[in-house]
């Protein structure tokens, strides 16, 4: 076990290495989204497996949305790993909103694992049809 | 407390270079009950003395509709997931479904000491768990030196 520590500690400097201007971070899995708009605003689908509603980060800082989450698997102890497929069990994604989104309004539901975010358009920015009179 | 994942990333360093390798090569044997690599849903596998550990990571599946069986020694977790966005009208663009839709299924071969007759399965936060026992004989044994 204190080999596997020493191993993940020394891979996270030479990323902060590399990315010398952003601290360190560590390693994170990109999750899957659907993203659809229509005329009420964006709805997002995120595949979170594991992540339960304490382990889920959203914030919306400078026009951006943020979504980090952490899966937690309980396992048996004395587990050994033998395949994987998911090795780390952080997740992380970000996207940018545009001003005619209203960040105040967005709503979450986790459920089995999926994410389903909808971010609705400010009022002014909805679709509206313009009556053309002709006099 | 995770220990279906391991720390590093020198593992998925080492499947790039692996997938990199079957394809100058035109792939070394593997199983043929084998997925591609990236299949819904994905797994890890891990043993303890006593199981054999395996995690299907399958989010938004209905449980109803999942199916675990066990057929001579070959573990299937197969099912259907349905798509999130069925009601789309007409105004509705599309920007992003990289999502997985529709059905699935996987195939785990046990060992020979793998228990049929044990076996548990559990499906929390989209996580599937199943715990397959080993037979008695198998268990690891202390032996005594005379």
């Amino acid at each position: 076990m204190n080999d596997k520590t020493q191993i993940a500690e020394r891979d996270q400097e030479a990323l902060a290495r590399r990315e010398r201007n952003q601290p360190a971070r560590r390693m994170t899995l990109t999750p899957a989204v659907d993203v659809f708009e229509d005329s009420q605003g964006i709805t997002l689908w995120a595949d979170l497996p594991g992540v339960t509603k304490e382990k889920l980060d959203l914030k919306v800082q400078d026009g951006n949305l943020y979504i980090e989450a952490e899966a937690v698997v309980p396992t048996p102890t004395g587990l050994r790993l033998q395949h994987a497929e998911i090795r780390e069990p952080r997740f992380a994604r970000a996207f940018s909103l545009s001003p005619d989104f209203d960040t105040s309004k967005i709503f979450a539901n986790l459920q089995n694992g999926v994410l389903k975010l909808t971010i609705p358009r400010r009022d002014e920015a909805r679709p509206r049809q313009i009556e053309v009179q002709t006099n | 407390m995770s220990g279906f994942y391991s720390g590093t990333d020198l593992f998925s360093e080492f499947d790039r270079l692996q997938r990199q390798m079957e394809s100058l090569f035109g792939g070394l044997p593997s199983s043929l009950r084998s997925s591609r690599f990236g299949a819904f849903p994905q797994i890890n596998i891990g043993t303890t003395d006593d199981s054999i550990e395996i995690v299907a990571f399958a989010p938004g599946v209905d449980v109803a509709g999942l199916d675990v069986a066990i057929d001579k020694g070959l573990l299937t977790i197969s099912g259907e997931r349905k798509a999130a966005h069925s009601d789309a009208g007409d105004d509705t663009r599309t920007y992003a479904q990289e999502r997985f839709t529709g059905t699935f299924r996987r195939a785990i071969e046990l060992p020979q000491n793998a228990d049929p007759n044990k076996v548990q399965a559990r499906y929390a936060n989209g996580c599937l768990s199943v715990s397959v026992g080993k037979r008695e004989s198998s268990k690891p044994k202390a032996i005594v030196v005379q």
